[in-house]
């Protein structure tokens, strides 16, 4: 089980240096595709199977077709032949490596526990919150026993329904400034 | 693979991500790098959700696909903005306001 788990971690490690390292602007919207479809795997083992739906649908279908059609629309061979590397490629690589080394390092040395953090802070303010916090995990158990879409709907139609609306707002707003902005009279 | 690597993937992401956004010259390039940094969020919310056995994370995460949508949206208005004007995609072309 371990094994595929890193093969999977290494597929979508190497779909992403492929989409920062090709030298053609379609081999890196493929090689993303391939990615995000890993990545909606990693979601259906996590158990996230609503998320990992959304990121195919989504990212696969919408998002990718969007980014195809603008590689259809600026690619051309002038393109590729001209230098992919901006001047400032080296020094960003130092400085992402030396991020990397050192967050990583801190990041696998941590160690994360599966209480969850609303029961711990709740016992620290006293026993009051304690209990509602413990009829909150409790309504969560009997919630995890029913499908993981209907979970997420209902946190998504109760607990978070104002988000959702923010978020409808914010896609017609980017949907009329990505027409405004692409307009022939800028 | 534990918490632990699962939050070191999405860190992976994430410094691909910003070293494509830092490195490349191409701008539909620099956004496909942006959907990497996307993406080790993604990877984190719902790892944490796992591990917690709590559901906003897995809200989160489509809230996260929502705004990338719209962050694709506005990018490509850009690149056709930047396309018609400059007739390049390249970032560099893009350098009027330097004085």
């Amino acid at each position: 089980m371990a094994f595929l788990w890193i093969l999977l971690a290494a597929f979508i490690a190497a779909c992403a240096l492929g989409v920062v390292l090709s030298r053609s602007p379609i081999t890196s919207a493929v090689s993303l595709l391939a990615g995000f479809l890993g990545v909606g795997i990693l979601y259906l083992c996590l158990r996230a199977e609503f998320v990992a739906a959304a990121q195919v649908l989504v990212y696969a279908g919408g998002i990718m077709v969007l980014y195809l059609i603008g590689v259809m629309f600026t690619d051309s061979e002038a393109l590729r032949l001209t230098r992919q590397a901006h001047f400032q490629a080296w020094p960003a690589f130092f400085l992402v490596l030396a991020l990397f080394l050192w967050m990583g390092h801190r990041l696998y040395r941590s160690e994360f526990t599966a209480e969850p953090p609303v029961l711990r802070v709740a016992v620290a303010a006293g026993a009051d919150q304690e209990a509602s916090a413990k009829t909150a995990l409790a309504e969560r158990a009997g919630l995890a026993k029913e499908s993981n879409p209907r979970q997420v709907s209902v946190a998504l139609f109760r607990d978070f329904l104002y988000p959702f609306e923010a978020a409808s707002v914010l896609l017609t707003v980017a949907v009329l400034g990505g027409v405004f902005l692409a307009k022939k009279e800028v | 693979m534990g918490t632990s690597g699962l939050v070191l993937l999405g860190f992976l992401l994430f410094c691909l991500g910003v070293f494509g956004v830092l490195s490349r010259r191409n701008f539909i390039v620099v956004l496909l790098s942006a959907e990497l940094i996307f993406a080790g969020a993604g990877i984190n919310f719902v790892a944490f959700s796992d591990l917690w056995r709590n559901l906003t994370g897995q809200v989160f995460t489509v809230f996260l696909i929502a705004v990338a949508a719209g962050e694709a949206a506005v990018g490509l208005g850009l690149l056709v903005a930047l396309y018609r004007l400059k007739h390049s995609a390249n970032v560099d072309a893009a350098r009027d306001l330097k004085g």
